[in-house]
């Protein structure tokens, strides 16, 4: 990025970390709601697994069973700022995998709900999958991890805090 | 250039490696620690669901069922797997549409019916009624009036996002349609049926059903199931 100077002289290392912020708790709720969506029907998220078809059924189980927990940590770790850049680069990954799932559902004509946000994966008869969005929305996810990556020094954050003790 | 000087700027660099190897070594932690912190959190997830599969009890099926799936209506040959949630409207829409020819097809001794019902929605409710409503439909199974419930709960459809009917309200509707209020108000309340239904629900979803109402004749999923497609599938098995 070629702008060092935004407005009225604040400058671009003077807003990153504060920006840096922003995203981290943005990333945050983001896991925090896909996570809490899921975590009251453990079968459920189970079944949103298998509905991708890409497992044998009793691996999606415990994948779907273990998904919502991880996704509830992830979002507290970016909430503190604890080891943000492992975290983003993990969310990120994650994300990768999410979005190669909706996509392979979307090539194999399958039709699914994503289950991103719980409701299991099944979609109501009549109603057309919504593949597209789905993914832009990742996407977008995608880009709040690849800025922590980049960028992982956040103001009010452990990490933060940790740098000033040691 | 003074020794001096050279001395002090050799300490500065070693003072700055020093720094840096101390920030590399508390990245390495602290990065350590947040993965460990997530296998934890995702094993926790694991345990979470196998206590609560294995606290729900012993798996026995109802009448007319098996262990994975539901209630059978009828003895024709041919063999019509509804998969339904007690809860979803479109099943309930299902119902009344295409309810009446496939109650036909069942009288005329033309197919079985086996009621797989599943609970998909029990988010769709504050009290799981998707699971408590199909563990009664069980209940109704083993005092003979699976039929007759199933259709009596479909007409007192409760809204998705609402408390449901609760059990109370479940076996007074049992008791309309004809069923023992003593023994069916017992199975209802003691959850008797839930393990099948959770049994029944993951062999759906095993089975590759991501959504109700998902009709198949002799195994054959058919895509938009009006009456006329139900009933011309069943005159071609």
């Amino acid at each position: 990025m070629s702008v060092t100077t935004l407005t009225n002289g604040v400058s671009w290392p003077g807003v990153r970390p504060w920006l840096g912020t922003v995203v981290r708790l943005g990333l945050a709720a983001v896991w925090l709601f896909a996570g809490a969506a899921k975590v009251g029907d453990l079968a459920g998220s189970g079944r949103a697994v298998n509905a991708y078809q890409v497992m044998p059924f009793e691996v999606a189980q415990v994948i779907g069973a273990a998904l919502p927990f991880v996704e509830i940590t992830l979002g507290l770790l970016l909430l503190v700022g604890l080891a943000t850049r492992v975290v983003a680069a993990l969310s990120s990954a994650l994300l990768l995998v999410f979005i190669a799932g909706i996509s392979s559902a979307w090539a194999r004509g399958l039709s699914i709900d994503c289950g991103c946000f719980g409701s299991g994966g099944q979609l109501a008869a009549g109603q057309s999958p919504s593949y597209a969005p789905e993914i832009a929305r990742d996407i977008g996810f995608l880009v709040l991890a690849a800025f922590l990556v980049i960028w992982p020094r956040t103001r009010v954050s452990v990490d933060r805090w940790l740098e000033s003790t040691t | 250039m003074s020794k001096r000087r050279d001395s002090k700027s050799a300490a500065k660099l070693v003072q700055k490696q020093l720094a840096a190897e101390r920030r590399r070594k508390r990245t390495m932690w602290t990065s350590i620690a947040a993965v460990a912190v997530l296998v934890i959190a995702g094993l926790i997830g694991w345990g979470v669901w196998q206590s609560q599969r294995s606290d729900a009890g012993p798996l026995v099926a109802p009448a007319t069922a098996t262990t994975t799936t539901g209630p059978t209506v009828g003895n024709g040959p041919v063999q019509i797997q509804l998969y339904e949630d007690f809860i979803c409207p479109h099943c309930k829409d299902f119902e009344n549409t295409s309810g009446s020819a496939i109650n036909e097809l069942v009288s005329d001794g033309k197919a079985k019916v086996t009621y797989n019902t599943v609970a998909f929605l029990d988010p769709a409710s504050t009290t799981q009624y998707s699971t408590r409503s199909a563990a009664a439909g069980g209940c109704a199974a083993d005092g003979g009036k699976f039929k007759e419930f199933h259709d009596a709960l479909y007409a007192q459809q409760p809204a998705e996002g609402s408390a449901g009917l609760s059990n109370s309200q479940l076996i007074s509707i049992g008791a309309s349609v004809g069923l023992n209020e003593n023994s069916f108000g017992q199975c209802v309340n003691s959850g008797k049926y839930k393990p099948w239904v959770a049994s029944v629900t993951d062999a759906a979803s095993k089975a590759g059903v991501t959504g109700t109402p998902t009709v198949a004749v002799n195994g054959q999923v058919i895509a938009n199931p009006t009456p006329d497609a139900i009933v011309a599938a069943v005159n071609a098995a």
